[in-house]
């Protein structure tokens, strides 16, 4: 299934795009997608620790599983205001 | 998207925020307060003299948990309208980044609300600053938003 990926802040600088559609197995959870699209970047792992995920626009956990089109985000921590 | 309050205004933009006509636009006639907050872009950060920032978001999410803040502050301040515009793009020294405007029919209810708006803006709302200095510029050092625990039973078991 294919899955929308975004990317901000040093994440976005670092992935190189802003955002991406990346194609993982069916029942993939939100950190299958992160590893799938750390294989062609590894240095994106070393922020794992500090990233939270959004599925759809809400916080999500890491292991929350994903339907095709869904949208994912990963931010790291944030500083508006 | 509709929302229950219409006289909210929960904004992202790209042009300077018009802060006057956003704090008279929360004021209604059974308000006896106004309380806003206006974040403004400092000349230093951490000791570095600061040239201009930059500021991007997940625009749609960064909305979406704005009204879930001026929701909020609805259900549990007693107060009228809520304004929350936040700025996107290169800001000079001395711009507003944020503007927050609470009416009520009391003060203390508009302070309250008010001050809990920016409080959870700067933690759960979408938004990245890139600060510039004459000699670099980084990502300012942000917080975590809190999300949902992980579901034990989706874990192999151990």
């Amino acid at each position: 299934m294919r899955i929308k990926v975004l990317y901000f802040g040093r994440l976005k600088e670092l992935a190189g795009c802003s955002e991406e559609s990346v194609e993982v197995r069916d029942g993939s959870l939100i950190e299958d997608v992160f590893r799938t699209c750390s294989t062609a970047r590894p240095e994106l792992l070393q922020f794992r620790a500090s990233l939270v995920a959004a599925r759809n626009c809400e916080f999500a956990a890491w292991d929350m599983p994903l339907r095709a089109g869904d949208e994912v985000g990963f931010l790291p921590p944030v500083s508006g205001g | 998207m509709a929302s229950g309050y219409p006289h909210d205004r929960i904004e992202v933009t790209r042009e300077p925020i018009p802060d006057v006509q956003i704090a008279r636009g929360v004021r209604g006639e059974a308000n006896g307060a106004v309380a806003t907050f206006d974040g403004c872009v400092r000349n230093h950060s951490h000791g570095r003299s600061t040239l201009y920032l930059e500021y991007e978001a997940y625009e749609t999410m960064a909305l979406a948990k704005m009204r879930e803040i001026a929701a909020h502050l609805h259900s549990h301040f007693a107060i009228d309208r809520v304004a929350i515009v936040h700025r996107l793009g290169r800001l000079q020294i001395g711009e507003s980044s944020v503007f927050i405007a609470v009416s009520a029919a009391h003060r203390a209810a508009a302070f309250d609300a008010c001050r809990y708006a920016i409080d959870t803006l700067k933690k759960t709302v979408p938004i990245w600053k890139k600060e510039f200095f004459a000699d670099g510029a980084v990502w300012a050092d942000g917080e975590l938003p809190p999300v949902p625990a992980e579901t034990p039973t989706r874990k192999p078991a151990s």
